[in-house]
């Protein structure tokens, strides 16, 4: 076990140059290469601390902004519930007051309408009635309607007592004509019978007048100097229009009590 | 293949070429080769660093071993530990990478020789008063040889001589050692246990290079400590 000599010093000259190359090839770059990383590192820990601070800021304001909204919550809640319920009531005072203008139009509605379907069945009813006793009057007493109408007519011109005979007497002499107004043509010798009944009962110089008015319905009038004698189908028609409309009336209250009761439910 | 004959005790004695003093021997071709590989490999490596967070797996190494070396100078010495990292530095990857290429049949550790380690602890030796007198300045650095009284200047000298020798023994006895009792195993029972003997040989060649570099760490702390420094720091043993 000796030592060489020129080993030795060759040994040392080579751990030497041995560090010179490793400090020019290694340490020195790999070195600074760890130190950038590092810093690189440091920075983004740098800003990711900032960044935390940041959302840590952020998060307290936003937490802040939600104390204040839920301090104002219940106040909102009170005021958009006052405000829901006045407009409600609003739309409901409206609702209400079209139901009402909607249910007056109705009635006025339901109100014509009534009048003409009375006016109309007042007309086809007298129609129907006069073309119904004329065929009833001819097929069992063979009578005809219109002679009948005329005599009845004579028969109450007869039965008037003497008071009621003077309000056709005066005009008739001081030479008032005597209307007679009937729905149909009165057959002539109907017609000579009550010329011979005006005659005698009110003054021989009488005028008479005959006329056809379809607004007497189904019947015949007299009419001098605004005294009036008169048959018609109009008194029954009216007895039937008043029937009528009472009916109607019932049906139509039964109807809205029943509505009512259905809306109560 | 053995280089070393089982009756030689270092590889100075295998020489290859000799002219007057002018001798190359198996110390000085392996030792060239270590250098090669560490001065080649550190260009290859270093030639495309990248200091991202992606790396090549060389470079990834090379950080591991530089990082652990220098958070050891700096848990020794904590003040200017990069000043001296160069020097420590080299010493270990020379001394481990020799002590590891020793799993390589026909390969002989430099550190197996004699000359080999005394150069290294010679150069540790030499180290230490200039790291010292340069931190110090050359009276500071003196004065440390006469404390704490003046006739403990020679226990200082012998100190220091001692510890490199040391140095040097301890690295050489633990490298040849190694080797010789390979040799030995081989011979006796070529199977297996040379294999346990080689991975046990790769943890004593890593402890002998660490334990060598922190040695020298201390050494150079503690030269480099002041006296007050020392005496508030106490952190440093030295252990020879």
């Amino acid at each position: 076990m000796h030592i060489d000599w020129f080993i030795f010093f060759s040994q040392i000259v080579n751990l030497l140059i041995l560090m010179f190359l490793l400090k020019k090839f290694l340490f020195g770059r790999i070195i600074g290469a760890m130190d950038a990383r590092e810093a690189k590192i440091g920075a983004v820990f740098t800003e990711a601390e900032k960044s935390r601070q940041e959302a840590q800021a952020a998060a307290e304001n936003h937490r802040s902004r939600l104390r204040e909204l839920e301090a104002g919550y219940e106040q909102m809640l009170i005021k958009a519930r006052q405000d829901a319920e006045a407009y409600q009531e609003q739309l409901l005072e409206k609702a209400r007051e079209e139901v009402d203008f909607l249910k007056a139009r109705w009635m006025e509605a339901l109100r014509s309408e009534r009048a003409n379907f009375l006016q109309e069945l007042r007309r086809l009813a007298g129609n129907q009635i006069y073309a119904v006793s004329r065929r009833v009057l001819k097929d069992l007493a063979g009578l005809n309607l219109e002679e009948r109408i005329v005599e009845v007519l004579m028969e109450r011109i007869e039965a008037m007592d003497a008071e009621e005979r003077k309000k056709f007497q005066k005009p008739a002499e001081t030479g008032g004509s005597v209307m007679i107004s009937c729905a149909f043509e009165i057959p002539p010798a109907t017609q000579t019978r009550l010329n011979d009944v005006l005659h005698r009962f009110f003054s021989e110089s009488i005028a008479i007048v005959y006329e056809r008015s379809d607004d007497i319905l189904s019947g015949c009038e007299l009419r001098l100097n605004g005294h009036k004698v008169a048959w018609s189908v109009k008194d029954y028609l009216d007895s039937l229009e008043e029937r009528f409309y009472s009916a109607l009336y019932e049906e139509t209250q039964e109807w809205k009590q029943v509505k009512e009761g259905v809306d109560h439910e | 293949m053995e280089v070393v004959g089982i009756d030689q005790i270092s590889p100075d004695q295998v020489i290859f070429f000799a002219w007057h003093f002018v001798t190359i021997n198996a110390t000085l071709v392996y030792t060239w080769l270590i250098m090669a590989l560490l001065v080649f490999g550190s260009i290859a490596i270093t030639r495309n660093l990248s200091s991202d967070r992606t790396m090549s797996r060389w470079q990834n190494l090379l950080e591991v071993i530089i990082g652990t070396i220098r958070s050891e100078i700096r848990e020794i010495v904590r003040e200017g530990a990069d000043s001296y990292f160069p020097f420590i530095g080299t010493l270990f990857l020379f001394i481990f990478l020799s002590n590891l290429l020793t799993f390589i049949p026909g390969y002989v550790a430099p550190t197996s020789s004699l000359t080999t380690t005394t150069a290294l602890a010679i150069v540790v030796f030499f180290a230490v008063p200039i790291y010292g007198i340069s931190k110090q300045g050359v009276t500071e650095y003196l004065k440390e040889y006469f404390r704490p009284v003046f006739f403990f200047f020679p226990f200082h000298v012998m100190g220091e001589i001692s510890r490199t020798l040391a140095l040097a023994v301890r690295l050489f006895g633990n490298m040849m050692s190694h080797e010789k009792v390979i040799a030995i195993l081989l011979a006796v029972t070529p199977l297996f246990f040379p294999v346990v003997m080689q991975v046990l040989g790769l943890l004593i060649g890593l402890i002998q290079a660490y334990i060598f570099v922190v040695l020298t760490m201390v050494y150079i702390a503690s030269a480099t400590q002041t006296h007050e420094d020392a005496e508030h720091k106490p952190k440093v043993q030295q252990t020879t």
